[in-house]
């Protein structure tokens, strides 16, 4: 065992272990520091060894240490072959999404003193999740062989989750598609498009590639998708576009479509296909902007010119209905950050800022971690991205390529979607920042991509290099 | 030293420690690639050699296989009914991907693929990678081969 222990990942562990236990020390001292404010002596406070942090602050931080070492002690011995890159960089992550929560506690608007410890909790229970996802797809098999039971799984989510939104009646809620059970909350979108992908790269592995060769459909000299032949696929994607236009999530309408579309190019390899679809889109789009009053705000915020900001006036926007408020405070806040960033801690996290610990989580950390932190978060995504298409390029078989590339672009798009939604290049839309956003659902469903990952890079390992 | 320099080392700190995994994530991946490369070109050298044969030795069922048949081992082997298959056995018992075989550090290994009617290496079944020696008998579905040199 110690001649295929998985030293790479252990030694990448080293750095996110050092800066989880950095953040956690700096957070009780800056809050002593933001406490010091008032007397107009922060200047010459001295370091003594009475305001260090102690052992006892740091012992969440060291329990996910701990955690995140176990997990690679036991992924080591039972499946030393997977990829080794991705755990710390998902474990750096989950934990900095920790950090965040812990931090925004205080925060009088948002005043949970519970959340740094819920968000620790759902870590672990991700980490639990991805190892049974290791030690349950033994074959990829049955992920594949019983694919319209995952279809009618995913038909039920959504159904669930469109009968609750209803009963809410207020679309406007921030969390009308949760599910509340107690003091917990779960939003069945996010398992819903973790199945999605497992349905459309089983169908589109079944369907084979003389469906798409047979290229009897034609507008002119463009190729057309199929859809009739796709059948099954059509049909799951039309039902969850139209339950989650009805129920006002663009952002999942957004991302189950760009799923769909990278998927049927992938499976096709037509790229007529996705423009043809990316047309439909803006088609789609323009008729749902010229109709409906909530998404021409959405888009409004886009147009706000920030330079020229002495020209605003409070209606267009802080007192809008769906108005830009959140985005503009946002940016207010990455503004007040600067480069390095005023410091976990020091800034105004969550004090204006609305919905700080989920949707505007970007920005909340990017003023207290500044562009040079930004820069480096978006880094941590990149890599992560790109360890998961290299995963699918070399997996063995068809399926498992599509699954680890149609998971992979889940990943991506919702990164891409909701940093430019903070950033005001896109509408902002509700979907949680992968990892750093607070949340279980979101947290446990990227875990369990994350598994689904590391078991095909195991199993690719495995028949390309033998056991030994 | 006073609090707030403290604080600003410290936030420095984070940054260049977050830069600092960056670069070590980037070069474990450049290493990855460079080794993954190496052995790209290590394999495709010389032309894909016939590492070894399956012979049949009990056909089964099937009408158009016969026993003595000899069919080639290429290192990496997939044997099934679908028409991406190195060999392809066009029997309705055979599933379009019925088995993998792949020759690795002087040993062969068979796994089935997810095949309806199965993968057996001496009457084991492999659902798992099972090594395979010259002689051991090999079952797609209801045909026997036995691995020869």
């Amino acid at each position: 065992m110690i001649k295929n222990y998985r030293w790479k990942e252990l030694g990448l562990f080293i750095i996110p272990f050092i800066i989880l236990l950095l953040i956690m020390f700096q957070l009780p001292l800056a809050q002593y520091y933001e406490t010091q404010l008032q007397t107009n002596a922060q200047h010459q406070i001295q370091v003594t060894t009475s305001i260090l942090p102690t052992i006892h602050d740091l012992i969440p931080i060291l329990g996910l240490i701990v955690a995140l070492f176990l997990v690679n002690v036991l992924i080591s011995f039972f499946f030393p072959k997977a990829d080794q890159i991705l755990l710390p960089l998902v474990g750096l992550m989950s934990g900095i999404g920790v950090m965040i929560a812990t931090r925004l506690q205080t925060v009088p608007r948002i005043a949970d003193p519970n959340l740094g410890t819920r968000q620790l909790i759902w870590v672990l229970v991700g980490l639990v999740a991805c190892l049974s996802m290791l030690f349950l797809l033994r074959r990829m098999g049955w992920l594949r062989n019983y694919k319209y039971i995952w279809a009618a799984l995913g038909i039920i989510l959504v159904a669930f989750t469109l009968l609750h939104a209803l009963r809410v009646k207020n679309f406007d809620s921030p969390n009308h598609d949760q599910l509340n059970f107690g003091p917990l909350s779960l939003q069945p979108s996010e398992l819903l498009k973790i199945i999605i992908v497992i349905f459309f790269a089983a169908y589109l592995d079944e369907t084979t590639r003389d469906v798409f060769a047979d290229s009897s459909r034609h507008f002119g000299p463009i190729p057309i998708p199929p859809l009739d032949k796709l059948g099954v696929l059509g049909l799951m994607l039309g039902i969850s576009l139209v339950l989650f236009l009805g129920i006002r999530e663009l952002g999942l309408a957004l991302l189950i479509y760009g799923i769909f579309l990278t998927m049927l190019f992938l499976g096709s390899g037509r790229i007529s296909y996705v423009v043809i679809g990316l047309l439909v889109f803006f088609v789609l789009g323009f008729i749902g902007y010229k109709l409906f009053g909530y998404v021409q705000n959405r888009f409004a915020t886009l147009t706000i010119d920030v330079v020229n900001w002495q020209n605003w006036t409070p209606d267009t926007i802080f007192q809008a209905r769906n108005g830009a408020n959140q985005v503009i405070e946002g940016l207010i806040a990455l503004a007040n950050g600067g480069i390095i960033g005023s410091g976990i801690g020091l800034g105004h996290a969550g004090s204006f800022v609305p919905v700080a610990q989920t949707d505007m989580i970007f920005t909340t950390l990017g003023e207290e971690l500044g562009l040079a932190g930004l820069f480096a978060i978006i880094g941590i995504y990149l890599l992560i991205i790109y360890r998961g298409y290299r995963i699918a390029i070399e997996a063995t078989n068809d399926f498992n390529q599509l699954l680890a590339a149609g998971l992979t672009s889940i990943f991506a798009i919702q990164a891409l979607v909701i940093i430019a939604g903070n950033m005001k290049f896109l509408p902002l839309t509700g979907i949680p920042l992968p990892f750093l956003s607070y949340g279980g659902s979101s947290i446990i469903a990227n875990y369990i991509i994350i598994g689904i990952l590391l078991r095909i890079s195991h199993n690719t390992a495995i028949e390309r290099k033998g056991l030994g | 030293m006073t609090l707030d320099v403290f604080l600003l080392i410290l936030r420095l700190l984070l940054i260049v420690l977050l830069y600092l995994f960056l670069m070590q994530v980037v070069i474990a991946i450049t290493r990855d690639l460079g080794k993954m490369t190496a052995a790209k070109e290590f394999g495709t050298g010389k032309a894909n050699p016939v590492l070894g044969h399956l012979i049949v030795v009990d056909s089964g069922p099937s009408q158009q296989i016969k026993p003595g048949a000899s069919y080639n081992l290429l290192p990496q082997t997939t044997i099934g009914r679908g028409p991406t298959s190195d060999i392809l056995l066009s029997e309705s018992f055979i599933s379009g991907e019925h088995t993998r075989m792949w020759y690795r550090n002087g040993t062969w290994y068979v796994q089935d693929a997810g095949s309806t009617n199965g993968t057996y290496l001496n009457n084991q079944p492999a659902r798992d990678a099972l090594p395979a020696r010259t002689g051991d008998i090999v079952q797609v579905g209801y045909i026997r081969f036995k691995l020869a040199q």
